[in-house]
């Protein structure tokens, strides 16, 4: 099953194991049909489920892990049994899981293969696996894939999650594809698609006018402002990335494909294990984030209620935060200041002494505008400055980032709805496995892009020594 | 920021904010009606105080004594005897510097209970410097201000530690700081046999704090400590409504990730916090051997540091309702002592009255969220 983030495959399946009531339409399994959804009853009739993240107890070795969740009487497990549990399965499906150590010292394939192992050793017959690769070595993943179909032939039914074409083509025999809650393409035949619709069925045919007024702007590029060079932790690898005043560079792919490190290394928050990263020449103060401010780097969360704003305070407290002198005004005074800049970034509250938590989520949004972009920074980091917003806030927010890039600030744009970010990026990349590919230039070739979020780089026509966007901005 | 998580103590509504928001009206069944402006923050814990002694009242029935005549004699205990306004300043002067530093602790939701072990290293530390060979024998103003800072370290050192195991191992507060209690009371005993024993005494207890000892203010009736005490109420005030320390205090209690992007690592601030809670309970210590006991002996141990968080919870960690909830509970102990010796009472029954009094705030803080529907 593929499908895109927030295509609804994941609620499928929560659906599937009963963790989750349908709202209509039934489900049959074995050729009946399923009348409550309970994740007992579920997992009693044979539908088991690996979720994406583990659900091992991670002090008990695996052999007790697989006691605890198909207890054989009342007493503790001893450890002969268990490790006989274990050697039965180990033997019988050819995972190998080591049971001399805890579970959550295991690796990350191993402990996968004991999610695997559990559903097996309750005799599942429809086996659920949430983007099982998503964490896996291409090793390992070519080995699950193995050992999913070893469970096909012997009469299992096998179905996983994935946004990796490469392993549809490789381990599949059918594939569905969701795309916002619907099914796109239907329990068909792998061998009846190939890349291209398959990924364009992931990322939909493109949204006419709602964010085209936006690219009508002027460019005048400045000198380099946010330069990364071989920028590197735990998720990203080597990643090279400049952006210059005046120009917005977006950033899209699928979640968790390194987004949420270069938001942390961007934003201060995290110290990257290799390369640099230069504002203005200089290089990034890390592990202190006041210091952004001195950088004039702007900073919009991906996640708004926890990175940036503090929900139970006043909304003028709100707007110092970052920035709070050592002496802070009077209440009175301080109230004064804010009602203005409410006023100016067209925040709809009660009064700067309501708190943050009573706002609507466009009008926090807004609110971290107001605060981190009133300073005219030269560089705007904006995480998903959209998400979760009605079509009109959204519209709203992009057009004062836009406004922030016509004055000549760099702004980096990380998302993951394209046709915004079709609409505002001069230059476009795509965020995959750790790696910038791209860039991608307008017109966007939507196609080329929805293969590179896949993972499959082969059909990549853009040639990736050379720099288009440069020539393309000396044009007004 | 598991340990502070996993504190039983919520603090669900803004302990900054003493009136009602600009705006917004706090209650919409209450728009078409009277405006009762009273904020539940005073009504809280007044009704608090009322409840426990209410249920104090049947306590007392049952213990075979009237009521009324207690209470009267409690009240007279406080207000009309000779000594009883500066007696229960005297009693108020160690809780109020400890509530203060639990306010602070808790405001920015790190939940230490460990003022008591950071009271007596205070206190054993500051005898121990102003007692020592060559010191003592210098003016009393020298030696106080030596014993204000020796206290004052002692204290955030030993809250301190608290502060590395979270910071650096992830202990949590609650319990690290609890069990430091215990090591506190073990140095105490070893301290007074050992190190800073008076040769001469025949119990083990240091030296006379001779020079040290702090006199009574003219006017007071007691001693220097409760000045400094009650001057910090307004100190904090203005430092959690004017400066940049009140405000990351305030963030961290509210969104500890917000301060870790934006402002300051979070873990410093907590770090701060415990020294600060740690300093304000060591100068408690010295104070209370300097102006009350005038020697350290085994038994300098009497709970301070637990009836503290009453105080706090009591003055609803603002700092000048701590000041008021530190005089009333104080009150309370002056005004029992004399009340329970002449109706044949236990001794204990102002500990059952003072528990209660927590109780119902934690329960009318509760039933307030819940009437006022200011909980998120």
């Amino acid at each position: 099953m593929l499908g895109s983030n927030g295509a609804g495959k994941s609620t499928l399946m929560k659906v599937l194991v009963g963790l989750e009531k349908p709202d209509e339409g039934t489900v049959h399994l074995l050729g009946a049909p399923i009348d409550r959804f309970e994740p007992g009853l579920v997992r009693a009739r044979g539908i088991a489920m690996v979720q994406q993240h583990f659900t091992l107890v991670p002090t008990l070795t695996a052999g007790e892990n697989l006691i605890l969740a198909r207890p054989t009487n009342r007493r503790l497990p001893d450890r002969a049994s268990s490790r006989a549990r274990l050697d039965a399965l180990v033997e019988r499906y050819g995972l190998e899981v080591r049971n001399d150590v805890p579970a959550g010292e295991l690796s990350v394939g191993e402990q996968q293969r004991l999610e695997l192992l559990r559903a097996l050793d309750a005799n599942a017959q429809v086996l659920l696996l949430d983007e099982p690769t998503a964490v896996l070595t291409d090793a390992e993943a070519a080995r699950l894939l193995f050992v999913c179909r070893s469970l096909a032939d012997e009469g299992r039914a096998v179905a996983f999650i994935t946004h990796r074409l490469a392993e549809v083509f490789d381990g599949c025999d059918r594939v569905s594809v969701l795309r916002e809650g619907r099914g796109v393409i239907v329990d068909q035949p792998v061998a009846d698609h190939n890349r291209a619709d398959l990924a364009s069925a992931m990322i939909g045919a493109a949204t006419t006018g709602t964010f085209s007024k936006r690219s009508a702007r002027e460019h005048h590029l400045g000198p380099s402002r946010l330069s990364m060079t071989t920028v590197s932790s735990a998720t990203l690898r080597a990643i090279d990335l400049d952006v210059r005043g005046g120009e917005i560079v977006g950033i899209a792919g699928v979640d968790g494909n390194g987004q949420g490190d270069l938001e942390a290394l961007l934003s201060g928050r995290q110290t990257p294990t290799g390369g640099t990263v230069h504002i203005d020449g200089q290089v990034m103060a890390v592990a202190e984030p006041r210091a952004r401010l001195g950088f004039g780097v702007a900073y919009v969360p991906s996640d708004r209620y926890r990175w940036g704003l503090v929900r139970p305070m006043e909304l003028a407290d709100n707007l110092e935060l970052g920035r709070v002198p050592l002496r802070r005004q009077r209440r009175r005074d301080r109230h004064t200041g804010a009602r203005q800049a409410l006023i100016d970034w067209n925040v709809r509250s009660a009064g700067p002494g309501a708190k943050a938590s009573s706002l609507s989520g466009g009008n926090a949004q807004k609110l971290v505008l107001a605060r981190e972009l009133g300073g005219d920074p030269g560089v705007v980091l904006a995480c998903y400055p959209t998400r979760g917003l009605d079509p009109d806030a959204a519209d709203v927010v992009a057009q004062r980032l836009v406004e922030r890039a016509v004055a000549g600030a760099a702004v980096l744009w990380i998302g993951a709805e394209l046709d915004e970010l079709f609409a505002v990026s001069d230059r476009l990349f795509v965020m995959s496995d750790g790696k910038l590919i791209g860039p991608f230039v307008a017109p966007f070739d939507r196609l080329a892009i929805g293969l590179a979020m896949a993972g499959d780089t082969t059909d990549l026509v853009v040639d990736l020594t050379h720099e288009p966007s440069i020539e393309r901005a000396a044009r007004p | 920021m598991t340990s502070l998580d996993a504190s039983p103590m919520t603090l669900d509504d803004d302990p900054l904010e003493e009136s009602a928001p600009n705006g917004r009206p706090r209650n919409r069944h209450q728009r078409g009606q009277r405006a009762v402006t009273v904020s539940p923050s005073v009504i809280v814990p007044v009704a608090s105080l009322v409840c426990a002694l209410l249920v104090g009242a049947i306590v007392i029935v049952v213990d075979g004594a009237n009521p009324f005549e207690v209470y009267r004699s409690v009240a007279a205990g406080v207000f009309i005897d000779n000594r009883g306004l500066s007696d229960t300043a005297t009693a108020a002067t160690p809780l109020i510097l400890i509530a203060l530093g639990y306010a602070l602790a808790y405001r920015a939701r790190v939940f230490t209970i460990g003022a008591e072990g950071q009271y007596l290293l205070g206190a054993i530390v500051s005898v121990g410097v102003v007692t020592a060979d060559g010191v003592r024998d210098l003016p009393g103003p020298v030696l106080i201000a030596l014993g204000v800072m020796a206290g004052a370290l002692a204290g955030a050192a030993w809250g301190g530690i608290t502060g590395v195991l979270w910071t650096r191992f992830g202990a949590s507060i609650v319990i690290s700081s609890l069990m430091l209690v215990y090591v506190a009371q073990a140095l105490l005993q070893w301290s007074i046999r050992v190190p800073i024993r008076d040769p001469e005494s025949f119990v083990p207890a240091s030296r006379q704090l001779g020079n040290a000892q702090l006199g009574e203010l003219p006017f007071l009736g007691t001693h220097l400590g409760f000045v400094v005490a009650v001057a910090c109420g307004p100190v904090l005030a203005w430092l959690f409504a004017r400066h940049r320390v009140g405000y990351r205090i305030s963030v961290l209690g509210h969104n500890p990730s917000a301060l870790d992007a934006n402002e300051v690592a979070s873990r410093r601030v907590v770090m701060m916090v415990v020294l600060a809670a740690g300093g304000l309970a060591g100068l408690a210590g010295f104070f209370e051997m300097s102006g009350v006991n005038g020697r350290l002996g085994s038994s300098a141990s009497l709970g301070l540091g637990f009836t503290g968080i009453i105080v706090a919870l009591l003055g609803r960690l603002h700092p000048i309702g701590v000041v008021a909830a530190g005089l009333a509970i104080a009150g309370l102990d002056i005004g029992f002592e004399v009340s329970a010796r002449s109706h044949d009472l236990p001794s204990s029954l102002v500990g059952v009255i003072q528990a209660l009094v927590v109780v119902f705030v934690v329960a009318g803080d509760a039933l307030a969220a819940r009437f006022i529907g200011e909980g998120e």
